[in-house]
């Protein structure tokens, strides 16, 4: 049965078989890609972005630039582009009809048949997709770093990448991911949003998220999880590890804050935008090919500094709701009232005066200072295991920091053919 | 009255014996759960100063209006200046160094 994702397409991966993929490729002129190219890759031909089949051509990043939508009409917040630079074009005989095979870590990894070679305007781009020009937005300097040209086509996978430990078990494509549901009999599934190390909040985002969702059907039996989308891309200095991510968030269905009846950790390779709103929706098309249903969002979701404003993100979705197939769950903060004794949320506890506010900025803080939070703000497991990280991945740090960045374990490697 | 902003010194076993060595244990506050913590403020001069001298470091401008990941010495030599002088007003001569 066809497996139907967002803009009601049918999910298709754009994967070849190795003995086609062979014939395909021969004698293509090979253009190495770099890492964002590689997620996005990934991303399109195993369907986390359909109905993408590939780079965007002029029509469509026009189109979603200026109306959130492809050339089709369907909801699309984020230009995906793949860019070379003049000398680049005319090195590879890069033209409308042609085809080449990119390569990453030098072995291919997919064809891309182009239909054009485009310009666009990159600071009306940042105007129309941030709302600012300002180079200070990681998501403006991201489009100036693009370079002059860019390349539309289809993409087809001739290589699948090797996931390395310990993210292998933890990325599953929307195809599997939709199987696993079934397997599980869950109706409703909530996505959670993440590149932190879970906090008690973020726990309590989570459960509250699963309460909301799983209103009225019946209980008899476990009906809701929550999935754990963890994004894995481009890191900054002083940002947790990805293993400690990923391993944490886990770790907290394996120590029994949640179980396997409803819980479970995934990985998506995206490289950020902080895009605010239009990353919201992008988030929504992404979850709602990996089979979810419902999507946690917060304050100023996927924002940065003070770009957007708090519920922006709610307001941009509330626009394109009704052509969405995922049902947004708006999350209040939580936070430590001692008077209640318990984490509780800031629409139900009325102890204002004595609330204790805690930020995944915050608890950063404490274990930089080698202190162990309390029980009810960090899970001791979650701790120990961050601290485990620092040791076997980190380089002695939990944080990411210039020795982490190079000699880390690259998350995925296209193995030779 | 112009605005300040905390640093936090998360208290840990070593720090806290030594504040109750200088006599300042009373300094701590209970913040978190019951976690301890050392609260030096800066106002908005500083503040700035402190975000440019140290970039690792993070006003947490959405949840707590506090100076969050400066660098673990560093806190540590605010932590020493605080029981040199035993006072947390030590932040204008702390940062005359930088």
């Amino acid at each position: 049965m066809a497996e139907i994702g967002h803009g009601k397409k049918e999910i298709v991966e754009r994967i070849l078989e190795p003995s086609q993929a062979k014939a395909k490729m021969e004698g293509l002129p090979k253009i190495e890609v770099n890492s964002q190219i590689a997620n996005e890759v990934i991303g399109i031909a195993y369907g986390f972005f359909c109905p993408l089949e590939g780079f965007m051509g002029k029509a469509d990043v026009e189109s979603v630039c200026k109306k959130m939508r492809l050339a089709d009409g369907t909801v699309w917040s984020i230009p995906i582009l793949f860019d070379l630079s003049e000398g680049e074009i005319a090195d590879y005989g890069v033209k409308a009809g042609s085809s080449v095979l990119l390569t990453f870590g030098g072995n291919p990894m997919a064809i891309l048949d182009v239909e054009e070679v485009f310009d666009y305007d990159k600071k009306s781009m940042c105007v129309d997709v941030y709302g600012t020009d300002e180079e200070k937005h990681p998501g403006c300097a991201r489009t100036y770093s693009y370079k002059d040209k860019f390349v539309g086509g289809k993409i087809s996978l001739v290589n699948k990448p090797k996931i390395n430990p310990p993210y292998d078990p933890y990325f599953i494509p929307p195809l599997e991911m939709r199987k696993r549901f079934k397997e599980k009999g869950w109706e409703r599934i909530v996505a959670h949003q993440t590149r932190n190390v879970p906090h008690t909040g973020h726990e309590w985002l989570m459960k509250g998220a699963w309460f909301q969702a799983y209103a009225e059907l019946p209980i008899e039996k476990p009906l809701v999880g929550v999935l754990v989308n963890a994004i894995i891309g481009a890191k900054r200095k002083g940002d947790y590890i990805d293993e400690a991510i990923i391993l944490t968030q886990d770790e907290l269905r394996k120590s029994g804050y949640f179980g396997d009846h409803n819980h479970m950790t995934s990985l998506t390779f995206w490289d950020m935008r902080y895009a605010g709103p239009r990353e919201a929706v992008f988030h929504a098309a992404l979850r709602t090919n990996l089979g979810l249903t419902h999507h946690m969002y917060g304050r100023d979701h996927a924002g940065v500094g003070t770009y957007y404003g708090a519920y922006d993100a709610h307001h941009l979705l509330a626009t394109v709701q009704n052509e969405l197939d995922i049902t947004p769950v708006y999350s209040m903060n939580w936070l430590y009232c001692p008077h209640c004794g318990e984490i509780t949320s800031e629409g139900l506890c009325n102890h204002k005066s004595e609330w204790q506010k805690f930020s995944g900025t915050v608890i950063r803080s404490i274990v930089q200072d080698g202190v162990k939070p309390p029980r009810l703000i960090f899970r001791p497991e979650v701790f120990d295991l961050v601290m485990e990280c620092a040791d076997k991945y980190g380089f002695g740090s939990p944080f990411v920091t210039d020795e982490y960045l190079e000699k880390r374990i690259p998350v995925f490697e296209i193995p030779p053919m | 009255m112009a605005e300040k902003y905390p640093i936090n010194i998360w208290i840990n076993e070593d720090r806290f014996k030594k504040l109750e060595k200088a006599g300042l244990g009373d300094l701590c506050e209970e913040m978190l759960a019951g976690l301890k913590v050392l609260r030096v403020y800066a106002n908005d001069e500083e503040r700035d100063k402190i975000l440019k001298v140290f970039p690792t470091a993070k006003f947490d401008s959405a949840t707590t209006k506090s100076i969050e990941l400066l660098p673990k010495n560093v806190k540590d030599a605010i932590f020493d200046k605080v029981v040199e002088k035993e006072s947390v007003d030590i932040m204008a001569e702390f940062l005359k160094a930088y």
